[in-house]
């Protein structure tokens, strides 16, 4: 187990300095460079940048210098334009916490529901209720968030009044949680699909199983069977999915955030293309990166924990 | 022996498909005495698993039982709903699966399978269970029991999961045991040792087995009397010995005649044709079209149940008066002789 996890840490290193290659290479080569945007720029400054980033240099030697200040001095470099003369990270921490807080929020939200709404639809397979919860499924799946977000912003918060329109970050109390409560319904639809739609399968296949035969003629009811062993080994295969899904709302919510006017990670990455902060796009292009790549780490180790055909045999399935 | 514990009465199970309604049990009778291990025999799709399902109500969703009795204790099981069950499974009638490989659950430690099974047959209390399942697998032949108790399915071979699967199955000393070719899924060195285990708990605990299978060199080793099943319907019945040096149905001579056998050096016989298709029953005897021996009358009437001896009846216008006199296949009479010289020799 400790070896597979040195492994997989050692992968998620190799993964992480391929993006981080990619990322500079592609921003370094793009048409157009900090001074286009900011002519108020003094020639000082300019020279300042110059000398820093070693923009005469050839890029091989710029890829150098990039490595080196990253690695051996932790520098990632400020940002020149969203928020001048501030490290890079310290613009990104005072914008994760909001962006992972509606995230988090989201992901809580649509498991209960995505849980319940593939238990329903596993049991009643093939009846009304399940066609309902399965058209559902699918309309979610297929219709990305923002399209929600967009809805919602115009019925509930423009027509009807319900809720503010945009997302209120200096309000306290009652005004800010009703102003996170679109994005976070927009965020959640398809989380909620994904779950139900897995369960449902997971479900379904696991009701239909011998051993559950035989539980029954053990002389458990047809719901301690299904609650004792088919929903048990469902579970199992979910929590792989659930882990990874955090990833998939984190980059619907670079839209969403837009939508709603959330000040979070999503918004700071258009703004820092736009305004060629390149210091800044390449921060956060390794932050998405870095949380994709832990969240697939926990998936692989989790797996061992929690089905004991990985922990003890050795990853071989039967 | 004279003592019935279970009858089947006239039972015909149905299944709904897009195509249809497939009768896969058709006027099925039989009695089950104390003691006593019943084989039900046939081939794939005779409708022997099905009748078994029935008796425990575990038949899928989309069947039903269209008519018949399973009388039980004076209790008729064909009416029972689901929660009527609960006394009946896991405390009264046990099952073992064909296939032991899925028939566990495969993330749940070996231990608590059988624990659960113990708890909820309402005879062993939580505190006791654990030493009464050690002992459960101490019986039926686990080595190291302590250290199996907490492990996985997937560390179990094929035989030793079908022990377990036995296990769970005595663990409420039922009184009806049914065996669903429990060593269909097992290599021959590892069905001989079950069927021993099977006999050798039977005689133990004077349980009454129902052994459905289709191999009928199995049954040989295990059977008291023998049921042959044929397209939904019994169509021979009587003590082991009848049917072996006896048969007089001629499904059951095709039967015995492909079985293996190591001292001729003649082809294999194999029946020919197919087993028709339940959706639409052929009318008059379902075996007709397979059978080299039918008479007119089996194209349009089923026949009904000759006597051959008062435990040994047979459904075959063969045994009419009326009817031509035929003789079983040489293949089989001959196999038959040899049989009944080897029991000799071994007397």
């Amino acid at each position: 187990m400790m070896k597979y996890f040195f492994q997989r840490v050692l992968a998620l290193v190799i993964t992480l300095f391929i993006i981080l290659t990619v990322a500079f290479l592609v921003i370094r080569l793009m048409p157009g460079s900090i001074y286009d945007s900011n002519e108020s720029l003094s020639a000082e400054m300019v020279k300042i940048l110059e000398d820093k980033y070693h923009l005469n240099d050839p890029m091989i030697v710029q890829y150098r210098y990039f490595l080196e200040d990253i690695i051996v001095r932790g520098d990632w470099g400020t940002s020149v334009a969203v928020q001048p003369r501030v490290p890079v990270w310290e613009v990104l921490g005072s914008k994760i916490p909001v962006t992972l807080q509606l995230n988090f929020i989201s992901l809580v939200i649509a498991m209960p529901i995505g849980i319940a709404a593939g238990i329903f639809a596993a049991i009643y397979q093939n009846t009304k209720v399940d066609y309902v919860i399965s058209f559902f499924v699918v309309l979610f799946i297929s219709v990305p968030s923002f399209i929600f977000g967009s809805l919602l912003q115009y019925f509930l918060a423009y027509k009807l009044g319900w809720f503010p329109i945009i997302y209120n970050a200096t309000g306290v109390g009652m005004a800010k949680y009703l102003s996170m409560v679109l994005p976070i319904t927009a965020l959640t639809f398809s989380p909620v699909a994904r779950v139900t739609r897995y369960l449902r399968g997971e479900l379904i296949e696991n009701l239909s199983s011998e051993y559950m035969l035989l539980a029954r003629t053990k002389g458990l009811t047809q719901l301690q069977a299904t609650v004792r062993h088919s929903m048990r080994n469902s579970f199992v295969p979910l929590a792989n999915i659930i882990i990874p899904m955090f990833t998939n709302i984190l980059t619907g919510s670079l839209v969403v955030e837009q939508i709603f006017s959330v000040a979070g990670v999503g918004g700071l990455l258009v703004a820092s293309i736009n305004s060629s902060d390149h210091t800044l796009t390449i921060a956060i292009l390794i932050f998405y990166s870095l949380i994709s790549l832990v969240t697939i780490l926990i998936v692989d180790l989790s797996y061992g924990l929690i089905d004991p055909r990985v922990r003890i045999g050795g990853g071989s399935y039967d | 022996m004279s003592d019935k514990i279970l009858q089947v009465k006239n039972l015909c199970v149905s299944f709904s498909s897009y195509a249809g309604k497939v009768q896969a049990v058709r006027d099925v009778s039989f009695d089950l005495y104390r003691g006593e291990t019943l084989s039900i025999v046939g081939e794939s799709g005779s409708g022997k698993s099905v009748t078994t399902k029935a008796v425990l109500g575990i038949l899928s969703g989309n069947a039903t039982i269209e008519s018949g009795e399973i009388l039980y204790n004076g209790a008729d099981l064909a009416k029972f709903q689901d929660k009527d069950f609960a006394d009946i499974r896991g405390k009264k009638i046990s099952l073992v699966f064909q296939d032991p490989l899925s028939a566990l659950n495969p993330i749940m430690k070996i231990g608590k399978q059988i624990v659960e099974a113990l708890v909820l047959s309402g005879s062993t209390p939580k505190g006791e269970a654990k030493e009464k399942a050690l002992d459960l697998m101490r019986r039926v032949g686990i080595p190291q029991p302590e250290i199996r108790f907490n492990q996985y399915p997937f560390q179990f071979s094929g035989g030793m999961r079908q022990r377990i699967v036995i296990a769970i199955a005595l663990a409420s000393d039922p009184e009806i045991l049914i065996c669903d070719e429990p060593t269909t899924a097992l290599d021959v060195t590892i069905q001989a040792q079950i069927l021993e285990l099977i006999n050798e708990i039977k005689e133990r605990s004077s349980l009454s087995i129902i052994f459905i299978t289709h191999d009928l060199g199995v049954v040989a080793n295990v059977a008291d009397r023998v049921a042959v099943m044929y397209a939904g319907r019994i169509v021979e019945y009587g003590r082991s010995e009848e049917i072996f040096y006896n048969p007089k149905n001629p499904y059951t001579w095709a039967l015995l005649s492909s079985m293996p056998d190591l001292d001729t050096k003649e082809q294999l016989f194999s029946i020919p044709g197919t087993p028709p298709n339940m959706l639409y029953p052929p009318p008059g005897d379902a075996f007709h079209e397979r059978n080299q021996y039918a008479l007119k009358i089996d194209q349009r009437e089923a026949p009904p149940f000759f006597r051959v001896s008062d435990t040994h009846y047979a459904a075959t216008w063969l045994l009419d008066p009326r009817a031509p006199k035929v003789d079983p296949p040489p293949i089989l009479t001959e196999r038959i002789a040899r049989m009944k010289r080897r029991a000799e020799d071994v007397r």
